[in-house]
């Protein structure tokens, strides 16, 4: 017979701890009253009937049952004190305690403890991790310059031609549009733009040309953005850049 | 009193658990309302005027003006195309509104998500600058397929007042030099 983390031996008269081995050979008291509770587990048990057991020995006394009732239930544990019930002015109860003792003893051990505690706290992280992840979106890597040449006009000025690509689809082309743009600006006396950019989208649709220069000490941006529909594009010819003025 | 004292350790457990339960979760809500704060986005705009040649195969060259102003205020970004015809007569117009969704102020990258988009009628004579053709095919195939137009545009240079910089353009990968409003 279980009780708590105890068993109760009915033919050696004894209760045992599982957890500390202790073994309590229960006295004449304990044991009547021990096992008359468990004879009648789940109903009340009358103090006269617990006193006089059955009969064949001297009845306890009122104390005597009390006392009995008392050290039972600090052998039981502060866990499963309460498995043995004072019902007021009738007697006592043992109660049914199978499902409480399981879900206590899984818990009480220090390896399963310790597997839940990690389990607990690997959940914990795992969700805060997808809140942040959710909440920190991966950054983009910024796009570097694909190659940049100088230009040196024919007053002495330079001028940079800066190509900015971020797949080599669209390269050929793009370089292309550069070697032309660089010998234009190469037949430049001067120009207020000091640099230039490049760019072609990834489908060779648009071409993008941001020159750059400065004037009286301001900043001065033209942005010249050419669609080519026809076969093959060419986009910049020397002859269309000396036509949108490129040069002073 | 062993007895005892093991219901004791057994309840200074429990209470170990709930305290990492509760101390995880606050520290997950501190660091959510960190980066929200983080990333709350400061307002900013864009002016950047272009000049647009199409070649035709058999038609003479047609040239248009395109004016993009792009404001963020709040975490909401407005995208405007304007299109003019040389003349200085309206050759359209797109308006995108989105939302800011990062800013890597390390690589001055902006992420931006476009969710809703408008197109001005254009008449039936009117030629239509293809420059307006291709960003109206671009976006409207990223709405219709993923419910958003992405985009992402970079600084890669700023003169030293600020006022002027050239911002690179993602995935169109459209370079272009813009006014820089405060």
């Amino acid at each position: 017979m279980q009780l708590g983390h105890c068993k109760f031996d009915v033919n050696k008269g004894e209760l045992v701890n599982n957890q500390s081995d202790e073994v309590w050979r229960l006295p004449r008291a304990e044991l009547q009253v021990l096992t008359l509770l468990i004879d009648y587990q789940g109903k009340v048990v009358a103090k006269p009937l617990l006193k006089t057991g059955n009969g064949q020995e001297q009845p306890l006394s009122d104390a005597s049952v009390t006392h009995a009732i008392f050290t039972l239930r600090a052998f039981l544990g502060p866990q499963y004190e309460s498995l043995i019930e004072t019902v007021k002015g009738q007697g006592y109860l043992l109660k049914h305690h199978r499902s409480r003792k399981q879900s206590v003893n899984f818990f009480s051990h220090p390896q399963r403890f310790a597997i839940i505690a990690i389990i607990t706290l690997a959940v914990a992280l795992l969700i805060s991790g997808l809140m942040f992840i959710r909440f920190s979106p991966p950054k983009a890597l910024p796009v570097l310059p694909n190659s940049t040449a100088t230009v040196k006009l024919t007053s002495g000025q330079t001028v940079d031609v800066i190509l900015y690509s971020s797949s080599k689809t669209n390269l050929a082309l793009l370089k292309k549009q550069g070697m032309q743009l660089q010998q234009s600006l190469a037949q430049c006396n001067s120009t207020s733009w000091k640099r230039v950019f490049l760019s072609l989208s990834h489908d060779e649709q648009v071409l993008n040309i941001t020159l750059r220069g400065e004037h009286y000490g301001q900043s001065v941006i033209r942005n010249l953005k050419i669609s080519d529909l026809r076969q093959p594009k060419k986009f910049v010819s020397q002859a269309w850049l000396k036509g949108v003025e490129i040069c002073d | 009193m062993i007895v005892l004292l093991r219901g004791a350790h057994m309840v200074k457990n429990w209470r170990w658990v709930i305290n990492i339960i509760i101390l995880t979760i606050l520290l997950s809500c501190i660091g959510v309302i960190a980066n929200l704060t983080a990333s709350s986005s400061p307002s900013f705009m864009l002016s950047c005027s272009s000049e647009l040649f199409n070649h035709h195969n058999d038609q003479q060259d047609s040239n248009h003006y395109l004016l993009v102003d792009l404001l963020s205020k709040d975490g909401q970004v407005q995208v405007h195309y304007r299109y003019f015809n040389i003349d200085g007569s309206s050759a359209g117009t797109v308006s995108m509104q989105g939302k800011v969704n990062s800013i890597d102020t390390e690589n001055m990258i902006y992420d931006i998500s476009v969710n809703t988009k408008q197109e001005s009628p254009l008449a039936e004579h009117q030629q239509v600058p293809e420059h307006y053709r291709y960003l109206s095919y671009v976006s409207n195939l990223n709405l219709s397929r993923d419910g958003m137009h992405n985009l992402s545009l970079q600084i890669i240079e700023q003169d030293k007042a600020k006022d002027f910089a050239v911002v690179l353009f993602q995935p169109s990968n459209t370079v272009c030099g813009c006014r820089l409003v405060h």
